[in-house]
């Protein structure tokens, strides 16, 4: 009985071991330093000098730092405006995306590997390109543009190129389908036997929608959110592509501390904010994900 | 051409950290140190391949290059402990942080008979005064680059942040804040160099009066100009090369109210395992005929005054590119700048922020 408890451990250890020696070197450990250096003095060309340093984080929240700084809530602001900017993309990506996943999982076997083929295709080409297509599109003299003045609809151009929404509009684009996926896995395994068990029962199209297939993909519909809101948060290729970097979001900002700033404590520090966002999120999502589960349990 | 790659890493770094684009991108320089070997770390784009291959042929020596994106990025690298390069291409200011950092060996170029062909006000390092440490490389201005099918002709910074109103046209600027930020030091008759935080705050305060005027701060432009989508771009000389190609539409201009340059030297580190080589390629590029081949496909300057005569006409007479003696009495360099460049980036995240 021991001995066979002990093969049983040793063998989920060797199963074990890979991954957590691959998470704790490039995961674990990168962000301990990152922890780390949140807490330092910055070098003065980059780098850092091995002293405490409190004022990274208070420079956050506005606080001044030392002669260089009065108070102000600037970063504060660019936190506001990541916030507001990745919540709108999952918003919209969601109102996007739920129809026609729904739509994909009433499909025959054969259509449904289609599209989910269709949803993937972007990532066979690089994202750069990609999004530089966009400014290609959203340019003044662009085809958008020119198809509306040709029709007489606008004499002048629209401005759309280096805007928030050329940014939001950037995002969405970007990641649909971190959205579609979920949702799809979602609605594809909920049980068909219900809906028609509602519809016995007398609702209508709508009701079981509302009362059935709505409350059953919550699951889906947090999971595709948290997948889009982590990326848009943070991002900072969008902004300075579609946004001409005047729409700047905490990933340019951090960006800048690295390569620019050469203040890599006070980046750190603006990372480990993003990260606690971000924890903050998951911790609400799995709340919701297991009252939504208790609820189909009972 | 220095920026076009800088903004290419910079994108490539931020794809790869999106988690969409695998990018294995970063070459490792080569650590094998045979004797006939030569390893350059230089700007992305920032040397005529020619050049390397004739220097190749010409010494038998194999010349391997990595490139780098900012001044930071290399020194980073370097002070992590990075071994194998020869040769880096470092600005002037950080030619000087090199040097008190002790990652520069003494090159003694300036012993050199051919050395006296290089221009004495291009020895410009305050660590370096006689040039026995690294040899000058290459230099350009940052002025305007603009559609002439939207906008006749431009002669400053006026003209330029005129032209949203005057012709309907857009404008933007390059994303990089002691760049930006100078424009509006200039403006306001101070040094680009700096350190008064009040100085600092009416450069940040010229930039947010206009800022409903930019279109954006990038780096990636020149086609949209080309295209007429943007009027006019604060852009570096490297936008010569389109400039030539379509000159019907396209001029460049050094703004009359004055500007930056920018100037990069080749020094030999320390820790050079082939010095023997790196000085040679040094001596190499102080024949004329070198720079010239250098020039011909970079469209910026060389300090060599012999080069700099042997240049194609339409090089030599261009202002933006052989800029007269005034003009050149009113480009600025930039120092480094120690703690105070914090000034710079509070203003900067104001100004992308408001």
């Amino acid at each position: 009985m021991a001995l066979a408890g002990t093969r049983k451990r040793v063998r989920l250890a060797g199963l074990l071991s890979p991954i957590t020696i691959l998470l704790t070197v490039f995961f674990i450990a990168p962000l301990s330093i990152l922890l780390v250096y949140a807490f330092l003095e910055p070098g003065l060309y980059g780098g850092v000098v091995w002293n405490f340093y409190d004022q990274n984080f208070g420079r956050i929240l506005g606080w001044a730092d030392g002669y260089y700084e009065e108070f102000d809530p600037v970063y504060f602001s660019i936190f506001g405006r990541s916030f507001r900017l990745a919540i709108t993309t999952v918003l919209i990506s969601l109102l996007l995306c739920y129809p026609a996943a729904l739509w994909v999982t009433s499909l025959s076997e054969r259509w449904r590997s289609f599209f989910l083929f269709l949803i993937t295709l972007p990532f066979f080409a690089s994202l750069v390109v990609r999004l530089f297509a966009w400014v290609l599109i959203l340019k003044p003299t662009g085809w958008i543009n020119e198809t509306l003045i040709s029709i007489g609809m606008i004499v002048k151009p629209f401005d759309m190129l280096y805007t928030e929404g050329a940014v939001v509009l950037g995002m969405v684009y970007v990641f649909i389908p971190f959205m579609f996926l979920p949702l799809y896995a979602s609605l594809e395994k909920l049980d068909r036997s219900l809906l028609e068990a509602s519809g016995d029962l007398g609702a209508g199209r709508f009701k079981t929608f509302m009362r059935v297939t709505l409350p059953l993909s919550v699951p889906g519909m947090v999971g595709g959110s948290i997948i889009v809101f982590i990326p848009s948060l943070g991002n900072f290729i969008v902004p300075d592509l579609l946004g001409g970097a005047k729409v700047l979001m905490i990933g340019n900002l951090i960006e800048q501390q690295f390569l620019e700033a050469r203040n890599w404590p006070f980046g750190s520090a603006l990372a480990w904010m993003v990260m606690v966002a971000v924890l903050l999120f998951l911790l609400i999502y799995v709340t919701v994900v297991n009252r939504a589960e208790a609820l189909q349990e009972q | 051409m220095v920026t076009t790659i800088r903004w290419m890493i910079k994108t490539a770094i931020q794809a790869a950290s999106g988690g969409i684009l695998a990018v294995a991108m970063l070459g490792v320089a080569s650590t094998a140190q045979a004797a006939g070997e030569l390893n350059l770390y230089n700007w992305g784009d920032y040397i005529n391949p020619e050049l390397l291959k004739k220097f190749e042929a010409q010494y038998d020596v194999k010349v391997n290059l990595d490139t780098y994106g900012t001044n930071e990025e290399m020194l980073a690298k370097i002070q992590a402990g990075a071994t194998g390069y020869d040769i880096v291409f470092p600005s002037v200011h950080m030619h000087d942080i090199m040097f008190k950092l002790g990652l520069l060996w003494e090159s003694k170029i300036n012993e050199h008979p051919d050395f006296k062909n290089i221009d004495p006000d291009f020895i410009r390092a305050q660590t370096d005064p006689q040039g026995s440490w690294c040899l000058p490389y290459a230099w350009g201005t940052v002025g305007i680059v603009y559609n002439k099918t939207i906008v006749p002709e431009i002669t400053g910074w006026d003209d330029f942040f005129a032209i949203p109103d005057q012709y309907g046209g857009k404008i933007t600027m390059l994303d990089d804040l002691r760049e930006v930020l100078g424009v509006g030091l200039i403006m306001n008759g101070h040094s680009v160099n700096s350190r008064d935080r009040a100085e600092i705050e009416q450069a940040r305060d010229y930039i947010l009066e206009r800022k409903d005027k930019i279109s954006a701060f990038t780096y990636d432009v020149i086609p949209l100009v080309q295209s007429g989508d943007i009027a006019a771009s604060h852009w570096y000389v490297g936008a010569m090369y389109t400039v030539f190609e379509d000159p019907e539409r396209l001029a460049y201009v050094v703004p009359k109210e004055g500007a930056t340059m920018y100037q990069e030297d080749m020094c030999v580190l320390k820790s050079a395992p082939n010095k023997e080589n790196a000085k040679l390629f040094l001596e190499f590029y102080l024949q004329p005929e070198n720079p010239v081949l250098n020039v011909e496909q970079q469209m910026n300057g060389t300090p060599n005054v012999v080069a700099r005569e042997m240049l194609p006409e339409k090089f030599k007479s261009h202002p933006g590119m052989n800029p007269s003696d005034e003009v050149m009495s009113k480009l600025q360099i930039f120092e480094d700048l120690g703690q105070d460049l914090r000034l710079y980036d509070r203003a900067w995240t104001q100004v992308r922020t408001q």
